[in-house]
């Protein structure tokens, strides 16, 4: 048995009474005179509508929430009136920089707006006439395999955290029902795409399945952010960059456009979540270079993921020929710079320059840069 | 696992030590300690330091090198060619639903597959164990679960730019106004719960159930909208958010920490879905403004897909498993009581008088409360039809809401 209300209502003589009385059209309205912030919230700009940032209002709003939560262990919504005998919803993370990222409202409202369909946003019609040379297809199925493997991680993680976040974050309780909703997207866009070339899906990717068991299991809400949404999805987003360099149609480049601008939203909340952990929480910032510790040994790793090395460079070379799997490494060599690179300069811009410094994925990244004859820091 | 499990506790009680403001020196020297101590802040390692791997270095360079070892290239999986039925609708999860990549094909029990492998793909035999400890069909599944998803995509709003707040004019009715702050203050409240039930599990769900997840997430973003857009509502009223309720939060916590994800889904779709759903029906019938009918019934069509798969996962799980029918039963023999603390809280049933009334005169009070108990009885009766329908029987001789229901007559 888990936890049962303190009273059962049925059986309650003075909740029934009380019930019945209102169904007769006697009302008490003690709710209506309970002393209370009288505000009315309108549309800053009539054209974005009435939006979080203009509800950001006394007690109502997310400025004025304190960094640690006390008053509230509730579902009182913020800045509602609490009655005695609220119960505790037993919320695990109560402080607002452990979860907060600069700009959150506007990462929800832009996600709320910019929902789309994968069912019938995508030229399906069109793409069943191009037909995929095998080389080709098999390469795409495979990459559109990866993919479909790994986008319900993001899902799934944040999920997990939602329950245990005070309610008063409401905000970025929203944001991660969005993202839940995008990447279920995701999954469902590359599966299809994949079911619908020819080839069908191709091999499950063993060391990415560890990367997403080490994403799994991080132990906080901070530690799971940054190692989804800032590492994982950085990286994501400039593969999906490249993705549509090299995609096969045009209806699989606005494929992975669409794709882009959900993960380039989530990348963002991850690095203003950052940000927003270093300015108020800055005891975190080795628990946090000590996380990036392990994640970059992931990323390194994933060089065994031969799943996905080898389609990127098939597609990056249009084919399997020996000039065109020279060419193909060259673009996917080229890749792998401008993803370490991007990754690297989020997480400076987040604040953390010195990640550089201390990261042997930067080492790395910095030998393979002086074979390929390019220019090191 | 477990391990893991108990160090990742120990490094969040660190965090959290650290985190009190004023705490005493030797509290932060411990969380100091806490956030230094590798072993307590990584739960789960890589078999490897692939830093020092020269296997990893050797593949990769011959990889770069023109060597693909094209493993990958030579699996057999089925070859398919997925299309749009009808290519007006686009090409949705049923036309995806071919051979072993399709729904259809899920086992009963899932024994073998614990990883994020997507369904049809060819499997290795070296993948993790991830977790999940929902792995059977019956558990989760409903006939309509992936019709209402691509539903749920087709039908997405957004409060923001959807409800026309600038035609609200709410200086010309205060009282209406004070009643529609406080019923949305109430279902904001519910809406926050029907987010997390969702989220709760859907972490815990294998993965092969792909187009059920894909619903879960679908029903967190519909009850975002909510608290969004109730919340909303209330504080352009000009009269700020009204008061949470006691009993309804009381009730609400019973259904959250419902044991079973059947039990869960039984309490919060097909229990708490049929009244939220009344409930949204009733303000959608007392609203006199475009923008509050808007609200009331953009917010239905999402509940009902709640209910709808409600119904259906239930028909279906009985049918699988029909021994489990007596104990659902018990367990609504339990519950039930809760509907009455969140549709029957002064916090909300109040307010609904009040706009069915339109003034606080006597009479119109007299009319006010003759639409609720109408509307009481029809969400019961409603609800009890559901059950009957899902295979739970005849509630209305067991269900203790018809007695107190009818005693609303007298």
């Amino acid at each position: 048995m888990s936890y049962l209300s303190t009273t059962d209502f049925t059986e309650d003589p003075g909740f029934v009474d009380r019930f019945r009385r209102t169904m007769k059209g006697d009302l008490e309205l003690s709710w209506m005179d309970v002393p209370r912030e009288r505000v009315r919230c309108r549309p800053q700009n009539e054209r974005r509508g009435l939006t979080f940032r203009d509800l950001d209002v006394g007690s109502y709003g997310f400025t004025e929430m304190p960094e640690l939560i006390r008053q509230n262990r509730s579902f009182a919504p913020r800045g509602a009136v609490q009655p005695p005998g609220l119960p505790d919803l037993q919320a695990e993370v109560n402080r607002k920089s452990e979860v907060w990222a600069y700009n959150i409202e506007g990462y929800y409202e832009e996600a709320m707006t910019r929902q789309w369909n994968a069912t019938t946003d995508i030229p399906w019609a069109e793409l069943q006439d191009t037909a995929l040379p095998e080389d080709i297809g098999k390469a795409y199925a495979q990459l559109l395999t990866f993919l479909t493997e790994v986008e319900m991680i993001a899902t799934d993680v944040p999920a997990k955290w939602m329950g245990r976040l005070n309610a008063d974050f409401f905000e970025v309780k929203n944001f991660i029902a969005t993202q839940a909703m995008d990447e279920a997207r995701h999954a469902e866009i590359f599966r299809k795409r994949a079911l619908s070339t020819g080839w069908g899906l191709m091999r499950a990717s063993s060391h990415n399945e560890f990367n997403l068991k080490f994403l799994r299991d991080a132990d906080s809400f901070a530690e799971a952010s940054l190692a989804l949404h800032l590492q994982a999805e950085g990286m994501v987003l400039t593969l999906f960059r490249f993705s549509e360099y090299i995609s096969p149609t045009e209806g699989d480049k606005k494929l992975f456009r669409l794709v882009m601008q959900d993960e380039a939203r989530h990348v963002g909340y991850g690095m203003q979540h950052l940000k927003w952990v270093l300015d108020h929480f800055p005891e975190k910032r080795e628990l946090i270079h000590h996380h990036l510790d392990e994640a970059e040994n992931f990323v390194f790793g994933a060089g065994y993921a031969t799943e996905v090395l080898e389609p990127f460079i098939i597609l990056s070379g249009k084919g399997l020929k020996k000039e065109n799997v020279a060419e193909g490494a060259r673009i996917t060599m080229a890749f792998q710079v401008k993803q370490t690179e991007e990754y690297f300069e989020r997480l400076a811009k987040c604040g953390l320059p010195e990640r550089r410094e201390r990261s042997r994925l930067w080492r790395m990244f910095e030998l393979q840069k002086q074979q390929m004859g390019l220019p090191t820091q | 696992m477990e391990a893991d499990r108990e160090s990742g506790h120990a490094a969040r009680g660190g965090s959290r030590a650290g985190a009190e403001l004023g705490a005493s020196e030797a509290r932060r020297a411990r969380s100091a300690r806490a956030l230094d101590g590798p072993s307590e802040v990584v739960a789960y390692y890589a078999e490897k330091d692939f830093f020092e791997d020269d296997e990893l270095i050797q593949l990769v360079t011959s990889i770069l090198e023109g060597n693909l070892t094209l493993d990958w290239y030579r699996v057999e999986t089925p070859r398919v060619h997925a299309r749009p039925a009808d290519p007006g609708r686009g090409l949705t999860y049923e036309d995806c639903n071919l051979g072993p990549y399709g729904y259809d094909a899920i086992p009963e029990f899932l024994r073998d597959r614990y990883s994020m492998a997507s369904r049809g793909s060819a499997l290795l035999a070296k993948l993790p164990d991830l977790g999940y400890t929902i792995n059977r069909r019956s558990d989760v599944w409903a006939d309509n679960v992936a019709a209402l998803y691509e539903e749920a995509k087709a039908r997405r709003w957004a409060p923001a730019v959807d409800i026309p707040w600038g035609e609200l004019d709410v200086a010309a009715d205060p009282l209406r106004e004070a009643a529609m702050a406080q019923a949305c203050t109430l279902l904001e409240e519910v809406a926050l719960v029907a987010m997390e039930v969702p989220s709760r599990w859907v972490f815990s769900i294998n993965q092969e159930f792909l187009e059920l997840k894909s619903f879960l997430c679908a029903q967190m973003i519909d009850e975002a909208r909510h608290v969004e857009a109730c919340r909303k509502r209330a504080l352009v009223s000009g009269q700020g958010l009204g008061r949470a309720s006691v009993s309804a939060e009381q009730a609400l916590k019973e259904l959250l920490s419902a044991e079973t994800y059947p039990e869960a889904s039984l309490a919060t779709n097909l229990l708490l879905g049929s009244f939220v759903l009344a409930m949204y029906r009733a303000l959608a019938a007392v609203s006199q403004a475009r923008a509050d009918r808007l609200l009331a019934t953009l917010s239905m069509q999402d509940v009902a897909r709640s209910v709808a798969y409600g119904v259906a996962h239930m028909r279906y799980h009985i049918e699988h498993q029909p021994g489990k029918a007596v104990a659902l039963a018990d367990y609504l023999d339990r519950s039930e009581h809760t509907v009455l603390g969140i549709a029957g809280t002064p916090e909300f049933l109040e307010p609904l008088v009040l706009l069915a009334a339109g003034s606080r005169a006597p009479a119109a009070l007299a009319r006010g409360a003759a639409f609720a108990r109408r509307w009481f009885a029809g969400a019961l009766g409603e609800y009890q039809e559901r059950c009957g329908a899902a295979g739970l029987g005849d509630r209305r001789e067991r269900s203790r809401l018809p007695r107190i229901a009818a005693s609303l007559a007298g």
